[in-house]
């Protein structure tokens, strides 16, 4: 596999000249491969691709996403998931194919200001994106503390296979649950859950320089008053 | 605050196409090839109470100008100076998408860049408009009225605010002892130069003059462009969503400045004929 | 009257007659927008902020294909040697205008339908020039926003003062030179986004000023484009 080169680009930047596909925040004219966003492009053998170094979430089918319920009517529930557009859980995805909205109460499952985890079932440009809470630990949070962290944040905060989290998780003794929205909910006890968002924010911050885990390490170490759990470093965002 | 609110038709998919092929061809929905205008009819005086007036038709877009020249007090870094305004409406009889209301920014734009054509081309000698300097000047209120919309306003509302000027005529006012005292001649405006305003519409590649209200439903962007009778350039406005590139731009500055000394042949003419009854 | 360029070809600010102000940009500047932009040029000191996409308001205004762009160009009533009145003037409306109009053709509205793409530009000083600051500052501000663009867009005023093609104008060559000629790009693609003019020029001074500007607009890239490196690499304040 060829390695894969990085570098700093802002839109209308010339990534690359040649035969090379864009993939993702880019887009090709003519001969050569230009950058749509501000970000670090990525040309992994001829695709080309742009990190996203800013910008609101962008749903993508399958993702998992901790959303707020602001709104509910007799036939869905609205999610806002840090997008451009609301989300919809709609009843029959909760209810089933018997849902009746004469019968069925919605708030009953869920209600205004709840926080839920759920998948993105279905979207593109020109519908909104429509949410599913069918599937294992999907489905309301009873408790624990919702940070919000910048979408372009969550592949630093999950690390390399999960290893950052886990870091976070292991050396607080708390459950990180993350979505690819950014939300994230810690659960835990309250001292502990304040040290694991300490750590998120401080990723977030550094989210870009060398050194992340390190940085984290020390700081939980610090916090925690004994060794964190360490795992392998890691430099990828992916 | 601005945002872009669609003031035409709905453009359907085959008229689209049918303009596209049309000026790959070099042939426009009415007939006209790129470069061409359409008709211009210039009538002056239509207003008699107004100091001057133009109605100007530039096929089916209609646009009236008014002139009053009254008394006012000059702007306290111009003391020497008379004062020139320039008011647009676009009227609700004009167009079904136009409502009653102050102006938006499209006719905002529009007054401004008429005003910038005759300002800075310095078509009156604002000089010769004060009465007593730093107290009383001559205050020239140029107020556009928009009868019909068929596109290309800018060029229509400026052909007849130009004219409207050039054809004024006011009673001068002398201060005597305090006292105003007006004369009973009457004067022309201290006009040295006839400013023309040459718009383009950008379709894709294409560049075509005068465009009207369908062809403005479709294009990209606009370049307004205003020339004084030596030929200088004395006013640019680039509008819309679209872009150029500089050879386009460079192009189209010798197109419209060609097709403005044509124009300014019409203006002057209609004024001169006007003058004669 | 004082004399604009002296016989060295010295401006009365002591710059050259090519030679830009000083400019000086960040981006990422107000916590609440999705994108941020400050800008010092010369005087001008110009925040940008962007919101969006976000949900259109009012619904009637909302585009089935494309999100709407929003733009306000606003002055602070203390911005200018004399107060001005906050409500927009005719001069503030025509500049939002012509400022969302040299912006929208580098965003890819047509990835967001349905959606509202808001620009706020404050001037909170003003100097010759504002509406070029402005742009650059708010096509920052939407790559801060994380909105997909096919390029960055720049803008820099050239004008004709004491007879001769200056870049660049403050304040006074403005309002007592012959001639502004503000611009605005993209660089990259080489496409011209603003242009307008005041002043009479002949057939050869627009040439020379049109050309000045876009090479001028160049030199304002790359600033740009090292403020927005500048922004996403920070330094470390206490190393």
């Amino acid at each position: 596999m060829s390695k894969i080169q990085r570098k700093f680009v802002v839109p209308g930047d010339l990534v690359v000249k040649g035969d090379f596909e864009p993939v993702a925040n880019a887009y090709r004219d003519a001969d050569a491969v230009y950058a749509l966003k501000v970000g670090l492009s990525e040309i992994e053998g001829d695709k080309v691709r742009i990190i996203p170094l800013a910008g609101r979430y962008i749903p993508r089918i399958d993702d998992p996403v901790v959303g707020i319920v602001t709104d509910v009517n007799a036939f869905a529930w609205t999610v806002e998931i840090n997008s451009f557009f609301p989300a919809f859980i709609t009843a029959s995805d909760v209810f089933g194919k018997r849902f009746s909205p004469e019968r069925d109460d919605l708030t009953r499952m869920f209600n205004m200001g709840d926080v839920v985890l759920a998948r993105v079932a279905a979207f593109d440009r020109f519908k909104d994106p429509m949410l599913s809470v069918a599937g294992p630990r999907l489905g309301a949070i009873r408790g624990g503390q919702l940070v919000k962290v910048s979408p372009v944040k969550v592949p630093r905060l999950i690390g390399r296979r999960g290893a950052m989290t886990k870091m976070i998780e292991d050396s607080t003794g708390t459950r990180i649950t993350i979505g690819q929205n950014g939300y994230t909910v810690i659960t835990g006890p309250p001292d502990k859950m304040l040290v694991a968002s300490q750590a998120i924010e401080l990723v977030e911050t550094d989210a870009h320089m060398a050194g992340l885990t390190e940085t984290v390490q020390a700081f939980l170490t610090k916090s925690m008053g004994r060794n964190a759990v360490i795992p392998e470093p890691d430099y990828d965002g992916e | 605050m601005s945002a872009a609110e669609r003031k035409h038709e709905f453009v359907d998919v085959l008229r689209r196409q049918q303009i596209e092929e049309g000026l790959a061809a070099d042939r426009r929905l009415d007939g006209r090839k790129a470069n061409e205008t359409r008709e211009l009819s210039i009538e002056v005086g239509p207003v008699v109470k107004a100091n001057g007036s133009a109605l100007v038709r530039l096929g089916n877009t209609a646009v009236m100008v008014g002139v009053k020249i009254l008394q006012g007090t000059p702007f306290p870094d111009t003391p020497d100076q008379g004062v020139l305004t320039v008011n647009a409406d676009v009227l609700p009889i004009s167009s079904p998408y136009e409502e009653p209301g102050p102006p938006d920014e499209d006719t905002i734009e529009l007054a401004r860049v008429v005003d910038r054509g005759i300002r800075e081309s310095h078509m009156v000698d604002m000089k010769e408009l004060a009465v007593e300097p730093g107290k009383k000047v001559y205050a020239v209120f140029v107020d556009v009225a928009v009868l019909d919309v068929d596109g290309n306003l800018f060029d229509a509302t400026s052909y007849a605010a130009v004219t409207a000027l050039a054809s004024a005529r006011f009673k001068k006012v002398s201060v005597k002892d305090g006292e105003v005292v007006q004369m009973e001649e009457m004067v022309k405006l201290p006009v040295s130069t006839i400013p023309v305003s040459v718009t383009a519409g950008k379709v894709g590649e294409f560049l075509f003059l005068d465009p009207t209200g369908t062809e403005e439903a479709v294009m990209e962007a606009r370049m307004t462009t205003t020339f004084d009778s030596e030929d200088n350039l004395c006013a640019t406005q680039k509008g819309g969503e679209g872009f150029f590139t500089p050879e386009e731009v460079l192009r189209q500055m010798e197109v419209a400045r060609a097709k403005a000394k044509e124009i300014r042949a019409k203006i002057k003419e209609a004024v001169k004929n006007a003058g004669k009854e | 009257m004082t004399e604009l360029i002296n016989a060295r070809n010295i401006r009365i600010d002591g710059r050259k007659l090519d030679e830009l102000r000083p400019i000086k940009l960040k981006v990422g500047v107000l916590n609440n927008a999705d994108g941020s932009a400050y800008i010092e040029w010369g005087r001008n000191k110009i925040m940008a902020a962007v919101y969006g996409p976000k949900e259109c308001h009012p619904k009637h205004k909302m585009l089935a294909d494309r999100a709407l762009l929003k733009c306000r160009y606003h002055m602070t009533p203390f911005s200018v040697d004399d107060r001005k009145p906050p409500q927009p003037s005719r001069r503030e409306v025509e500049l939002s205008k012509i400022i969302r109009e040299a912006l929208a053709p580098a965003i890819l509205l047509e990835e967001f339908p349905r959606t509202a793409i808001e620009i706020y530009v404050e001037v909170l000083q003003s100097d010759g020039g504002s509406r070029v600051a402005s742009i650059t500052a708010a096509s920052a501000a939407l790559a801060d926003a994380g909105i997909p663009m096919r390029d960055l867009v720049v803008g820099c005023a050239v004008g004709k003062v004491a007879g001769k093609i200056v870049a660049d104008l403050n304040d006074t060559e403005d309002k007592e030179g012959d001639v502004d000629l503000p611009v605005a790009c993209m660089p990259n693609l080489n496409l011209v986004t603003l242009l307008q003019s005041d002043g009479a020029m002949s057939k050869e001074d627009f040439e020379e000023a049109f050309k000045m500007a876009l090479e001028k607009c160049r030199y304002v890239y790359d600033l740009q484009r090292q403020a927005l490196l500048e922004g996403y690499t920070p330094q470390k304040e206490d190393e």
